[in-house]
């Protein structure tokens, strides 16, 4: 079962290729040097490959965000306006407050993890005590947290002249874990925090209970479990990984907050959480193929001279077609007479 | 033999003149990118015409996110550039971090300053064209009062504003005029709705004259000029312009922006290709001024009716002071307070 979901997933991937290259061959590009020189940009060299898994980390946090949300029932648009307080409350953190190493990052993250659970809880909160929808709120405040981060890096903690933090210190810096790269330890922590999640779903009765509130609440409440604490739990802990991206990011990769470190990891986990099908796991995947498409950008336009915005077509083309999902099970049954 | 040896010596020239590697040149830009009809298309035309008249070859890589601007910048070291050009103050610190990391490569920093000795770091005196514009306004205005709408009070704006109202004292001291500046803040480069209304109240409160300082609010403070003359010209017989800055803007509300104050980073870009081909490139912070026609006047292609042959004549006087010198300009309030205008001589 498992490995057909990964060979579906496969030929769609190869499926959004051929949609592209014929798209490349349209504005009259060579697809195969297009595509080679994006997948070379990727995964050509090892320090390609550690670019690449720098620019999954966030990727992987609010996907798992996303994800996490999904399975309980609930849409948490919010995780853009998350990540940017749980970046900003890191960034202050790692700059202001003295605190010996290893502990540093350590305090940095969670606080940035916990506020960004806070803005989690207050959609969860008004969703069960007054009904009102989530989707709504935390669309709202992903405005609210970028305006008022916003405001707080352009007034009281504007470092300079630009809209910019005061760098970190040293000892709030995640260490680099391949010397000569970008590659922090963010990764791994996001690498854990995912098989985290995957023991939590498959091995736990909250887990389940978690599942169940997503399947159908009024099942799960008539069957004793707490579905207003599920619901509210779901969203704190979805902001919390979407703090922790934005944290992460900040410590391990910009060492200081900018106004538009972010081009929109929170939205990006709603389609890693998609083309992931909701499993952490899956996850974690999804935010690799992303990555892998994003990072050869660089290299697609310096070798094969594509513009930026063909470069953006070919890489929503190749996601479209592996959320849209089709199946190939038609021909699998066909192939190895498996009509069971 | 003499002439066997001429023609060997020939052949290698030939030779090493033809297979001599073309200077190649990579441009980063910030996220913005290509078709931001500012800075980084400016600067993309001025590599565009050293590709054309040096025949050195180029590239350039738009970033996506801020995440791309450090692996760009080290793509473009890695690819073999002679020279990588990056553009605008959001991709400074990256600059600094992959100069810092590759010292021979060498790098032009467009509008901020990189401490980098490998790095020509290309700033502009905005004071210069600040005086010049000011003079002009203070000339031409109908009703002796004009006006300012900055983006954000951060040093190059300020620059250009103290520019600007110097130019308007050193032509109430020659001139015997009594032009007023009124100054307003959006506190923000991209409101344009506020700037818009802020420009509206200066007009309002009498100024016909009002320079737009910087990014996208300078849209709605023209929209803010047509809007006021379309509704008061012809009852009063005054046309009021905007003031256009970095680029030339002239052509977005044409006739209504008397002229702009244009940052010729293209000129500033080719310069420096120049200088690396002629083998003369060498790092270290530019001052760039009106001198060499880094910064100048737009054509006013469509405003010269307004403006009289003789105050043309008189910019001209100004402006080569400007060039010689010859007028020590203030760079922050604090100076403009202790600024005495020097007599104009012709």
């Amino acid at each position: 079962m498992n490995k057909k979901i990964v060979i579906n997933t496969l030929l769609n991937i190869v499926m959004g290729l051929l949609a592209g290259a014929l798209f490349l061959l349209i504005t009259g590009k060579n697809p195969i040097t297009t595509f080679y020189w994006m997948f070379y940009g990727a995964l050509g060299q090892p320090r390609f490959v550690a670019e690449m898994l720098t620019r999954s980390t966030p990727l992987i946090f609010t996907g798992l965000a996303l994800a996490i949300g999904f399975k309980a029932g609930v849409f948490n648009i919010g995780a853009e306006g998350q990540l940017l307080l749980g970046g900003l409350t890191a960034a202050l953190v790692g700059a202001y407050w003295k605190i010996p190493p290893f502990f540093h990052p350590a305090v940095a993250l969670i606080l940035g993890a916990l506020v960004g659970a806070a803005a989690g809880w207050i959609p969860g909160w008004m969703k069960v005590k007054k009904g009102i929808n989530e989707v709504v709120v935390t669309i709202l405040m992903n405005y609210v947290a970028i305006y008022f981060t916003n405001f707080l890096v352009r007034g009281p903690f504007k470092y300079g002249y630009l809209p910019r933090t005061k760098p970190i210190m040293d000892s709030a810096k995640l260490p680099v874990i391949i010397p000569g790269t970008r590659l922090h330890f963010g990764f791994v922590l996001a690498i854990l925090v995912a098989f985290f999640f995957h023991y939590i779903f498959k091995k736990t009765v909250w887990g389940y209970e978690f599942k169940a509130t997503g399947y159908n609440p009024f099942a799960s409440r008539y069957g004793g479990v707490n579905t207003n604490f599920m619901i509210i739990s779901s969203l704190m802990i979805s902001g919390a990984l979407a703090g922790a991206a934005g944290s992460v990011e900040i410590l391990g990769l910009h060492h200081r907050f900018y106004g538009q470190f972010s081009p929109g990891y929170g939205f990006d986990g709603i389609m890693v959480a998609l083309i992931g099908r909701n499993n952490p796991i899956g996850v974690i995947f999804a935010a690799i193929l992303l990555a892998i498409l994003r990072t050869g950008s660089g290299m697609v336009q310096l070798k094969a001279g594509v513009s930026k915005e063909i470069v953006w077509i070919i890489q929503a083309l190749i996601i479209l077609f592996v959320a849209i999902n089709f199946s190939f099970d038609r021909f699998f049954k066909k192939a190895g007479g498996d009509a069971a | 033999m003499r002439k066997l040896f001429v023609v060997f010596l020939a052949i290698l020239v030939i030779f090493t003149v033809a297979f001599a590697k073309k200077p190649f040149v990579v441009m980063v830009t910030d996220t913005a990118g290509l078709g931001d009809k500012s800075f980084n298309d400016s600067v993309w035309a001025g590599i565009q015409k050293a590709v054309k008249d040096f025949g050195i070859e180029a590239k350039v890589i738009q970033s996506m996110e801020m995440a791309d601007y450090v692996p760009n910048l080290e793509e473009a070291v890695k690819s073999g550039a002679d020279l990588i050009v990056a553009v605008g103050f959001l991709i400074r610190d990256s600059v600094e971090e992959v100069a810092k990391k590759y010292p021979n490569a060498k790098f032009v920093m467009i509008d901020a300053v990189v401490p980098t000795n490998n790095v020509a770091s290309m700033v502009f005196r905005e004071q210069e064209i600040g005086f010049v514009t000011g003079a002009l306004a203070a000339l031409v205005t109908k009703t002796q009062k004009i006006g300012w709408v900055g983006g954000m009070f951060i040093p190059p704006v300020e620059r250009f504003e103290v520019g600007y109202r110097a130019g308007v004292l050193f032509v109430n001291k020659n001139f015997d005029r009594h032009v007023k500046v009124l100054i307003a803040y959006v506190g923000s480069f991209e409101n344009v709705p506020k700037a818009k209304s802020l420009a509206l109240q200066q007009f309002a409160q009498g100024a016909d004259i009002v320079f737009a300082g910087g990014g996208k609010n300078t849209l709605g403070i023209f929209e803010a000029a047509k809007e006021y003359s379309m509704k008061y010209e012809k009852r009063d017989g005054i046309r009021r312009f905007a003031i256009g800055v970095d680029q030339d803007q002239d052509w977005i509300q044409p006739g209504y922006i008397l002229t702009s104050a244009m940052k010729r980073v293209d000129v500033a870009v080719y310069s420096a290709i120049k200088d690396l081909v002629e083998g003369k490139f060498k790092g270290g912070i530019y001052s760039l001024g009106l001198k060499g026609n880094y910064l100048s006047l737009s054509p006013m292609k469509y405003t010269k009716k307004f403006v009289s042959p003789e105050i043309f004549g008189v910019i001209e006087r100004i402006e080569e002071m400007v060039e010689n010198g010859e007028i020590k300009l203030p760079k922050t309030r604090d100076e403009l307070k202790k600024f005495n205008p020097p007599a104009m001589n012709f």
